[in-house]
């Protein structure tokens, strides 16, 4: 039977366990979440089209090109989310263990038949001009698979609900699997997402302070020596020098985050107008639909719309960590870990585009223009309406 | 006590909302608080020079006719940004506009999608933001369709450009010559040319280029990145460029040209090729050219913007007699007996003969072995003076004198000293052998040619090894092998021969024939120094160059090149003999029969044997003679392959004359005489380039809205033409600013 599930907080065991009966659903879906994720989407929706009209116009293609493919990816990305919702959230623990794994041959899959864009090679192009970027899954993936692991795997300190020492390494050793992996496309971005997301999971698995205390102290360890020993790329190494000196070289590497700044700072409070912002209109900001895409709501809405889109990340938060609160440990695992990577993800982007972060390559979750982000993104909004639907009860019914 | 779940949850909480708050404080401090806000910078956005050409000064006539106008053409032009910004994307407007142009609506979406790589021909090549043009010279009924209804054609524009225009048609077209694009040698030699201007190519236009032009406005707009225009910088207005007013008058050279058709066909009738024709009318007290026409000629408006591959073919092909050369300036003939006055010239002033003396014209003479006659072995049986000589023409009378002076020249050279060659150094002081000096270029004014010793042994120096080979080889390419035979027999002579010059050369060159030619205006000009009283003058066409407010900025004077080195008498004297007579005496005089001013005219006619064609026929003339003895004009003609100076120039000057002077036919030049005073130039009043138009369509505002389409102001069909009248000179039709950027298709 299909709603037929196994007990979440049961210990993983080969061979048959106890089926549980299914829950009745006692809340509904989370409006307010729906809500706000599909404003950012639709936000985005009119600032890829503000982006792309005029040069796609000059290129002499339909102005409205990347508006009408933006608005597909949010059909299919409500769709995946309505499919993810509905998702028994105790089929997690064979759903994470696959999402991860799945996920993981994907960006293995990278390194045979991937392509390189913008320096990165971390994508698949798949038949019909679509491309894949499995490092977007692997966020989600991530965070579903620890999510499982540490509810799974409680190691010895069964009691306290805490982890052991061997569940951290298993933990550290899944993190870092994707992360090397990603480091190596070099996708440096990705890779401080999912840095960041699982170093929120560790923290809301209750991982002792020395144990995430340590790993700060090891990653600024790593960083540095990265930097030092030349494992970064160069046009890596590039941003981040922009990063510490913007006026340094105005025309190369720190073009983007010069003309970004131009124009969000000439958006002032109420921004210039849609279609109005002479840098958006001009062009002047590259890849302006994708990672620069907060430039356009700086430039022509002003701090009203580009601080809506914060309050509105904010809002999806509070919800995300609203949902933590009540579910069961996996849930909660699972839901902190979408509020860290949306979190730390809009802070990286939007950071960078205030001139507060390094450039890296980072879609704004939901906004900016991009498939493979916004269909894992929504497949996380789906799970946590899915954690909020079934993971009503506090304590596994045993 | 709070669960640790819930503690961790919080610092969760906290952890994420300081990073949100971080952004937000950033995002306040960026666009609200930042006292050093980051303004769009200069150097990103680029300024785009583009010159506004200035419309060509006019030529006109010494009356103020105009010569060479300006003539509005309407470009219809398309902006493919506001076009694309219609909800159908323009659509509709192209259909429609499809229509009225009559070009299929896919070629013009065709046209005007700017190249790439995935573009294929035909597309535009210019700027993305220039608007394209999809009609040039669109017709009225295309311009009205368009400008009426504004509201159905966005981003259609009417662009008035000026182009040269010819009111006259072939109306002196040689003298005027043409305009063509400048091209990258004309930018490279002069770094202010740039490709929206126009160059004059000959002529006029080309001799008085720099003050014709005008200077060229500039717009400087901000572009963007991407090329397109966020705003005008500047706009500096263009300088049309000035009138020229030139010595021609336009009714006379119209006469002239019709004498040359009408004798051309009255010519071909009797039977005679009369491939080509020349007349030169000039005033010979101040040197100014009233009139210079050649047959065959041309239209000059076939060059107006760039000349067609057919037309040009047309053009130059043989059968055509190359329409393009000015043969009344840029002609060369042998001069027949009109270069007797250069020989008597010589004759009286070396004091080999005297006025009153008389000297044998017999039928035929032996000069050097070989038996020269005179024109149709006539003679009068006794001997004459100088002036019945020149008055019959008699040309053994001269080849005695050319003959002695030969030997006597040969005597010298014998004796180790230098020729005397008299006959060459008058020819020389009356112009033959240097460039006339006419206000034209270099390349459009012959200077006429005649041969001495130096340069034959020079020639036959350089070309030595050719005859000798052409002599061996004979000439297996010609087909008739009559002229086979002359030209390798030539050929043979001059191998072994070619250095010598003979008492035949100098005889030949007595009666204006062998190596010696002139062009017609070279011989006006020694004609001219003869009635004048001996001034050799350096001709003119222009007279006074006149700005667009009016003003005369220069004037134009004809320079004196040389006194001829004879005496006033003596000139007087050759101008009395050859004045015509009642009666038939002077050769030439026929044709002027029934004129009431027969006996105010003189002249020389002139019949020149060109080997293997018919001869050329000459007539130099002047009159009317006033008290003073002097001439109001000098007018000499020429018809190649015409025949007799009698019967071919002679008719054609006749008719020119009566022209001139109002007999028989309506006067063309008031008071039948060269006009005198220069004409007033009023002011141009459209010329003003201060284009309604800041900025040309297609570019987009920066601030703060673009707003609904702004179609580009145009002169509308409805604004009234400025008045082409006779004396409104100035360009006609106003002076659009048109940004021609980019390649031109």
């Amino acid at each position: 039977m299909t709603l037929l599930a196994r007990d979440p907080a049961a210990p993983m065991r080969l061979g048959p366990s106890r089926v549980l009966r299914p829950q009745r659903i006692r809340r509904g879906i989370d409006v307010v979440l729906c809500v706000t994720t599909l404003a950012l989407a639709l936000i985005g929706a009119v600032l890829v089209w503000s982006a792309t009209r005029s040069r796609l116009a000059d290129e002499g293609s339909n102005p409205q090109g990347y508006l009408y493919r933006h608005l597909g990816n949010v059909g299919i990305g409500v769709a995946l989310a309505i499919i993810a919702a509905r998702v028994d959230v105790r089929r997690l623990r064979t759903i994470g263990p696959l999402l991860y794994l799945g996920s993981l041959l994907g960006l293995l899959a990278v390194f045979a038949v991937g392509t390189t864009i913008n320096g990165a090679h971390a994508w698949i192009m798949l038949p019909g001009g679509m491309e894949l970027q499995p490092s977007e899954f692997m966020k989600l993936g991530l965070i579903a698979g620890l999510a499982v692991m540490f509810t799974q795997w409680r190691g010895s300190d069964r009691a306290m609900l805490r982890p052991a020492t061997p569940d951290i390494l298993l933990a550290i050793g899944l993190i870092t699997v994707p992360l090397v992996l990603i480091m190596l496309q070099p996708d440096l971005g990705s890779a401080m997402v999912l840095a960041a997301t699982a170093f929120g999971l560790l923290i809301a698995a209750d991982v002792p302070a020395r144990w995430t205390l340590g790993l700060i102290a090891v990653g600024a360890l790593g960083v540095f020596l990265a930097i030092k020993s030349g494992v970064l790329a160069d046009y890596q190494l590039a941003r981040f020098r922009v990063f510490a000196n913007p006026g340094h070289d105005p025309r190369g590497a720190a073009y983007n985050v010069t003309q970004a700044r131009i124009a969000i700072a000439n958006g002032g409070l109420f921004g210039r107008g849609l279609f109005q912002g002479p840098q958006t209109r001009g062009a002047f900001v590259p890849e302006q639909q994708t990672d620069f895409v907060y430039s356009v709501a700086g430039e022509e809405f002003g701090l009203l719309g580009a601080g809506l889109i914060i309050v509105l990340f904010a809002v999806l938060c509070w919800r995300g960590l609203r949902i933590a609160a009540r579910a069961d440990r996996t849930g909660r695992l699972l839901a902190v870990g979408v509020v860290c990577w949306f979190a730390f993800q809009a802070f990286q982007n939007i950071g960078m585009n205030l001139g507060l972060t390094p450039v890296t390559g980072l879609p704004l979750p939901f906004v900016s223009y991009g498939g493979s982000s916004m269909f894992a993104q929504s497949l996380a909004v789906g799970l946590l309406i899915a954690v909020d639907r079934y993971a009503t009860t506090r304590r596994p019914v045993v | 006590m709070a669960e640790p779940r819930t503690r961790r949850l919080s610092v969760i909480g906290i952890l994420v909302a300081s990073l949100l708050l971080t952004l937000f404080g950033r995002l306040y401090y960026v666009q609200v608080l930042d006292p050093h806000k980051p303004k769009q910078t200069a150097d990103l956005l680029h300024q785009g020079q583009f010159a506004v050409p200035a419309p060509r000064g006019q030529i006109v006539d010494a009356t103020g006719r105009p010569l060479v106008t300006n003539r509005p053409t309407h470009a219809v032009t398309v902006d493919r940004e506001t076009l694309l910004e219609q909800p159908d994307q323009g659509a509709a407007v192209l259909a429609r506009l499809a229509k009225v142009l009559g070009t299929p609506e896919r070629d013009l979406a065709q046209e005007i999608t700017p190249c790439g790589v995935h573009v294929p021909s035909p597309c535009w090549t210019g700027e993305p933001f220039q608007p394209v043009p999809v009609a040039t010279d669109a017709s009225t009924a295309t311009v009205l369709a368009i400008s009426e209804h504004r509201e159905l054609y966005p981003g259609v524009a009417v662009q008035t450009q000026t182009v040269r225009d010819y009111p006259g048609g072939t109306l002196a077209a040689h003298v005027l010559g043409y305009t063509g694009a400048v091209s990258a040698d004309d930018e490279k030699h002069d770094p202010k040319l740039n490709d929206a201007d126009t160059i004059g190519r000959s002529g006029l236009e080309e001799q008085y280029d720099s003050v014709l032009r005008g200077t060229d406005g500039a717009q400087v707009l901000q572009l963007n990145p991407q090329g397109y225009s966020v705003g005008t910088v500047s706009d500096i207005p263009a300088q049309p460029g000035d009138t020229l007013v030139t010595s021609l008058d336009r009714n006379v050279q119209s006469l002239a040209e019709q004498s040359i058709r009408a004798q051309i066909a009255a010519s071909r009738k009797a039977g005679k090729p009369a491939t080509s024709a020349a007349l030169v009318v000039m005033d010979p007290n101040t040197g100014r050219i009233v009139a210079a026409a050649s047959y065959p000629t041309y239209d000059p408006q076939v060059f107006v913007g760039g000349i067609s591959v057919a037309d040009y073919r047309k053009l130059t092909a043989p059968s055509a007699h190359d329409p393009l050369v000015s043969r009344a300036i840029a002609g060369q003939y042998a001069p027949g007996s009109t270069f007797k006055l250069i020989t008597s010239s010589s004759i009286i002033m070396h004091h080999e003969a005297t006025l009153g003396g008389t000297y044998p014209c017999p039928p035929s003479l032996s000069v050097d072995g070989r038996v020269k006659t005179n024109f149709e072995s006539e003679s009068p049986g006794f001997p004459l003076t100088l002036g019945q000589a020149l008055k019959i023409s008699c040309d053994t009378w001269f080849y005695a004198f050319a003959a002695n002076e030969y030997y006597a020249d040969q005597q010298r050279t014998d004796a180790g000293k230098k020729p005397n060659e008299y006959l060459q150094h008058m020819a020389s002081s009356f112009g033959v052998g240097t460039p006339p000096g006419v206000d034209l270029p270099a390349d459009e004014q012959a200077s006429g040619s005649y041969a001495d010793r130096e340069t034959r042994l020079a020639r036959w120096k350089a070309n030595r090894t050719k005859y000798c080979a052409d002599a061996k080889r004979g000439f297996p390419d010609e087909p008739n092998p009559a002229q086979r035979a002359f030209l390798t027999k030539l050929a043979a002579e001059n191998c072994t021969d070619g250095w010598r010059y003979r008492a035949g050369d100098n005889a030949d060159m007595a009666i204006g024939q062998g190596e010696t030619t002139l062009s017609p205006l070279q011989l006006a000009v020694a004609y001219s120094a003869m009635i004048n009283g001996g001034t050799l003058w350096r001709p003119t066409l222009g007279r006074a160059v006149v700005d667009a407010h009016g003003k005369v900025v220069r004037e134009i004077n004809p320079t004196v090149k040389a006194k001829v080195p004879v005496s006033r008498s003596v000139l007087k004297y050759f101008a009395n003999q050859l004045r015509f007579t009642p009666d038939h005496s002077v050769s030439g005089a026929l044709a002027f029969d029934t004129a009431p001013y027969k006996t105010g005219i003189g002249g020389k006619t002139g019949t020149a044997e060109v080997f293997g064609q018919q001869d050329t026929s000459w007539l130099a003339s002047w009159g009317p003679v006033g008290a003073s003895g002097k001439a109001r004009f000098v007018v000499v003609g020429m018809v190649e392959q015409g025949g007799t100076g009698a019967s071919s120039a002679a008719p054609m000057v006749r008719k020119v004359y009566d022209g001139l002077l109002g007999a028989g036919r309506p006067q063309v030049l008031a008071g039948g005489r060269p006009e005198a005073t220069l004409p007033t130039i009023t002011p141009a009043a459209q010329v003003t380039t201060s284009a309604p138009r800041s900025q040309p369509a297609g570019t987009r505002p920066a601030s703060p809205t673009r707003g609904p389409v702004s179609p580009s102001p145009t002169r509308g069909p409805g604004s009234p033409s400025p008045a082409r009248g006779p004396v409104s000179p100035g360009p006609s039709g106003t002076p659009d600013v048109t940004p021609t950027f980019g390649p031109r298709r």
